[in-house]
């Protein structure tokens, strides 16, 4: 019996240590919350130029020329994209932002400046669930079905790299695409789209921690901010509570400054945030994305949801009440108030099930598998799949699923070594 | 030895077996199964937290968010284009000495009011950064304290008001600079006479007979602000500013 235990004690601590060291991957944050979050510790990012080292400038296209929008939204009605391009012939990068995120965010800065390095063209584009793409480029104004916002997302690439040809003269040998979150989910559908349109004819396309199924990942997304945090009850306010702890923080380091690595410190101190509090943090995050789509494709479509259609939003008009009003709706709200009423119009016998079984990636599964340009990143521990998704994922992409123990929803994007793996894909050079 | 023995065979089967397939997945884990997640017992938690931070005193929105939206178009049009160029022409250790020089002159204000708010310790700090960076900096233009661990401890008088419980009064945008409140524009215009009154090496003098450096005094401020409008990626970046801005002062003036 001794030996038994003996035995078995001595293997499982072989085996511990061999897991330890079973993947090399020297990203080593556990908590997926705390990944997602804080992202790649400075020394594992693999180094691209500064900002202000990159040839880039900000263009705008006129996709939508009928579109008439209220005062308060005026400058909305051009679609805003980032370019970055070289001087000589070079193949071109499409990049996709996530939800409720726009083409200017630190993420799609730094993948851009990755590819640009590589010597590629690269143009970044708002997601279409954002609120400038809602207003200048859905042309339903109701965003979250694969095939209608990739007919969007289609004719806003086209629009922008004429655009991108006629102002800085850039000339582009082959077409690549990426996306994030949402955005994997979009191009996926934009690749299929395309192949039946044959404009861009993709050489690559990087799906960078895709929900499967749309309707899922979101149900996920709009549990978190039902999270119980550990001293906030009652009536007390969450953000209230997190001021409180950022507030002790300082007054113990007896100053405030403000610089990177901060979120480090603070986790690293007694005023550390847990992970009940990182996952609510992440949860009202994505609800105010909720909340500005879901106002957003109201105002395009004069839906009188939350604004009287006879009301005139000016400059000056207070949105606050109708904030107030947007809070209440999750994503979840959102297409059951709104985008299922619209696509009941046309498919009155369908169920939501049926329409949410359309925006998945096993709608597009035959174009998807054994694509040998199509791969997928994503992490063993990303919160916004289940476990069912995840290996949906395994198989349908084999040896181009690029999965990863640890780093939450995108955390480790930024990694040395999962920057290396992307590249040899899209450059079609052997990685390792 | 025996069991040794065993224990060895067995490790090295369990081993063998991870290694026959390299390629295989990393097992999934699920985040949420860590957290409580209870739709009871933390109804509306979100909405609840949520509703109370749009409640600011805000009685001249419509003014406010017409300044605001003029803001916008100056800084897009005028201010970050002309702060570009400002990057585009200097060297970086021009800018980082512009910005130091600035800065040291800010300590005066910084210092007299660490000391209206008997912060003896800060007080003392931002003596010998004046000290230090006056002289050894060359007038400001090395921030030589820093180096030696003494950061720059901002204290204006809009926190000095507040420190002694001046409340923040009505939200105010004002034209050019941003989110302030009447406590804290009110506090600008106490900082600005300090600095005059003081009239530390003589740079109210100085500045009047070149008026191009209030130009640079106003670059600098840009080029040191790392806000941009439309960052906060929402339809509603006025109401999310206008809290953010009102928690940072509360949590300024906490300190």
């Amino acid at each position: 019996m001794k030996r038994i235990i003996a035995t078995a004690t001595l293997s499982f601590t072989l085996l511990g240590s061999y897991t330890a060291q079973a993947d090399n991957f020297s990203y080593s944050e556990e908590n997926a919350f705390m990944a997602t979050i804080a992202s790649t510790p400075l020394e594992q990012v693999a180094p691209v130029p500064s900002e202000f080292d990159v040839q880039q400038d900000d263009l705008s296209i006129r996709v939508l020329p009928d579109r008439k929008l209220p005062p308060v939204l005026s400058g909305f009605d051009e679609l805003d994209f980032r370019l970055a391009w070289q001087d000589q012939p070079a193949p071109l990068m499409f990049l996709i932002a996530g939800t409720g995120s726009g083409f200017d965010t630190a993420r799609m800065d730094y993948l851009k400046r990755v590819f640009w390095q590589a010597g590629m063209h690269v143009i970044v584009l708002s997601s279409p669930s954002n609120h400038d793409f809602i207003a200048a480029a859905s042309r339903s104004g109701l965003p979250g079905l694969g095939r209608r916002d990739a007919r969007d997302l289609h004719s806003a690439m086209s629009m922008a790299v004429e655009e991108a040809q006629e102002t800085k003269g850039i000339e582009i040998t082959e077409y690549h695409m990426a996306g994030f979150s949402l955005g994997a989910l979009n191009a996926a559908f934009v690749g299929e789209l395309d192949q039946q349109l044959g404009q861009f004819d993709f050489s690559r396309i990087v799906l960078l921690n895709p929900p499967v199924d749309l309707y899922t990942s979101i149900t996920r997304l709009d549990a978190l901010p039902y999270t119980r945090v550990k001293g906030v009850d009652g009536t007390d306010s969450f953000y209230e509570h997190i001021f409180n702890k950022l507030s002790r923080y300082y007054a113990q380091r007896g100053s405030i400054d403000v610089q990177a690595g901060l979120f480090a410190d603070i986790q690293a101190s007694d005023e550390a945030l847990t992970d009940a509090e990182l996952a609510m943090l992440i949860g009202a995050v994505f609800r105010f994305a909720a909340a500005d789509l879901s106002f957003m494709s109201d105002v395009i479509t004069r839906g009188g949801v939350y604004v009287p259609v006879d009301q005139q939003l000016k400059v000056s008009t207070s949105l606050t009440p109708y904030l107030r009003q947007a809070l209440f709706c999750n994503f979840k709200c959102y297409i059951e108030t709104q985008l299922y009423p619209d696509w009941q119009t046309r498919n009155a016998d369908q169920s939501i099930s049926q329409m949410a079984e359309e925006t998945s990636l096993r709608s597009i599964d035959s174009y998807l598998r054994d694509n040998p340009d199509i791969a997928v990143v994503t992490n063993a521990d990303d919160f916004i799949l289940t476990g069912e998704d995840y290996q949906y994922l395994v198989q349908l992409f084999g040896e181009r699923a690029f999965l990863y123990p640890r780093g939450g929803h995108g955390g480790n994007l930024q990694h040395k070594d999962v920057v290396a793996r992307i590249l040899s894909f899209v450059e079609g050079t052997p990685n390792e | 030895m025996n069991k040794f023995a065993a224990a060895g065979v067995f490790a090295l089967l369990a081993t063998t077996g991870v290694h026959a397939q390299p390629d295989e997945a990393p097992q999934y884990r699920d985040p949420l199964d860590s957290l409580e997640i209870n739709r009871e017992a933390t109804e509306y938690q979100f909405e609840r937290s949520s509703l109370r931070a749009l409640k600011v005193h805000d009685p001249i929105e419509g003014f406010n968010r017409r300044v605001y939206r003029f803001n916008a178009r100056f800084d897009e049009y005028v201010y970050l284009p002309v702060v570009r160029g400002y990057v585009w022409a200097t060297p970086r250790f021009v800018r980082t000495g512009v910005s130091n020089v600035f800065s040291n002159l800010g300590d005066v204000s910084n210092l007299a009011n660490s000391i209206v708010q008997r912060q003896v310790h800060k007080s003392m700090r931002t003596t010998s950064r004046l000290l230090l960076n006056t002289t050894l900096g060359v007038l400001g233009i090395f921030d030589v304290a820093k180096a030696m661990g003494l950061p720059q401890e901002s204290e204006d008088f809009g926190q000095t008001l507040g420190s002694y419980g001046v409340p923040p009064g009505p939200y105010l945008i004002i034209p050019f600079l941003g989110p302030s409140s009447l406590r804290d524009g009110t506090g600008r215009v106490g900082d600005w006479v300090i600095q005059d009154e003081a009239g530390f090496l003589n740079n109210r003098e100085h500045m009047n007979e070149h008026k191009w450096t209030y130009g640079l005094q106003a670059v600098n401020l840009r080029y040191r602000t790392p806000f941009r409008y439309g960052a906060l990626d929402s339809p509603f970046e006025y109401d999310q500013v206008r809290y953010l801005y009102t928690k940072l002062r509360e949590l300024q003036i906490s300190q």
